[in-house]
């Protein structure tokens, strides 16, 4: 095995530990789930012929082309589906949070209006600003 | 405040309501400290509980306005950079038949910094190429619309992106009439902090990119 080999094996065994040690208490089906992913880079990263010899046998040139093309394609399309996801997530959020200024904002207008709706005076004038603040 | 209260001046002779939406300030802003409300003059203030970002709040206003009707809906910043007097003559261009009037800072009374009018220069002449209207101005937030035109603003961009959207909303509206204006924006330290940089543009583009590809269709 080469240094180059000990020194990613040494990076992968580091990471899944400090990934363990940090969910201490929290549900770490997830951490199992990535050390057998890391696991089967682990065997590709200590047997790199074992891998070529793997990836010559489906037709793909080296060992490590085998592992990179797929995870690649998975990274690519898992990125795009966490925005939209995360898109979805703020429109959800802003679309609660929007109902609860409208509905708060009608109760305060019997606040801020109380001589315009004791008279029953239009509530619906005919010019409209609408400042924003942050 | 001082927005509120120039605004209360300048409309002595109109009937204004003004919608302030609170985008989750720390501490909210207390319904007490607005000008109180006359015969002609209503202030009604939404709030939302966490920061959404301009473009939501300009929604929030859009929808509350639309809920009470109106024959001119003028959208302007609170930070003091824009006028009450320009706002109203905005919604008097309306008043006289456009559809949608947009402010355009570089013909009127504004000290724009140079390293300013560089970005909005990139900016025009991406909407322009994005919209196919020709306007001489970008992410002016002093704008005005009629009753008709507000229908088809729906604001779908929480944050700065909005500015763009509500271009390609109004290039996409059937046979709307569109104009620019004279206004005066005037810059100071404050205002200057919280507005657009080259970063800020950065992420227009990708909010952009992620409404075009992941956004409801419409």
């Amino acid at each position: 095995m080469t240094i180059g080999a000990f020194i990613l094996l040494a990076f992968v065994l580091g990471i899944v530990a400090y990934d363990w040690v940090s969910l201490r208490g929290k549900n770490r089906r997830a951490v199992l789930l990535e050390m057998a992913a890391f696991l089967v880079g682990a065997l590709f990263i200590a047997f790199p012929d074992r891998a070529t010899a793997l990836a010559h046998a489906v037709g793909i040139g080296r060992g490590v082309d085998f592992l990179m093309y797929p995870i690649v394609i998975w990274l690519v399309r898992e990125s795009l589906m966490t925005r939209r996801r995360r898109l979805e997530y703020d429109e959800k959020l802003t679309s609660v949070v929007r109902a609860l200024a409208l509905v708060q904002a009608k109760a305060g207008e019997v606040e801020v209006t109380p001589a315009a709706n004791a008279q029953g005076s239009s509530l619906a004038p005919r010019q409209s600003a609408g400042p924003s603040a942050s | 405040m001082d927005t509120l209260a120039s605004l209360r001046e300048a409309a002595r002779e109109h009937c204004v309501t003004v919608f302030v939406v609170d985008d989750g300030s720390e501490p909210a802003i207390d319904l007490a400290t607005l000008p109180a409300s006359g015969e002609s003059f209503h202030v009604v203030l939404a709030r939302h509980v966490t920061n959404l970002g301009q473009g939501a709040a300009l929604e929030t206003a859009r929808q509350l306005a639309v809920a009470r009707g109106f024959d001119a809906y003028v959208t302007m910043d609170s930070d003091g950079q824009h006028s009450a007097t320009d706002a109203l003559a905005l919604a008097q261009e309306i008043l006289l038949g456009a559809d949608v009037v947009f402010g355009n800072r570089f013909l009127g009374d504004s000290n724009v910094p140079r390293a300013r009018a560089l970005l909005l220069f990139g900016a025009r002449w991406f909407e322009r190429v994005l919209t196919g209207l020709p306007l001489a101005d970008a992410h002016n937030g002093l704008r005005a619309f009629s009753a008709r035109a507000v229908q088809h603003i729906v604001i779908q961009q929480n944050r700065m992106a909005h500015a763009t959207e509500i271009k390609v909303r109004v290039a996409g509206a059937p046979s709307l009439e569109i104009v620019e204006r004279p206004v005066s924006v005037r810059y100071s330290t404050s205002t200057l902090a919280k507005g657009q940089s080259a970063f800020g543009a950065a992420r227009i583009i990708r909010d952009l990119a992620l409404q075009y590809l992941f956004g409801e269709a419409s």
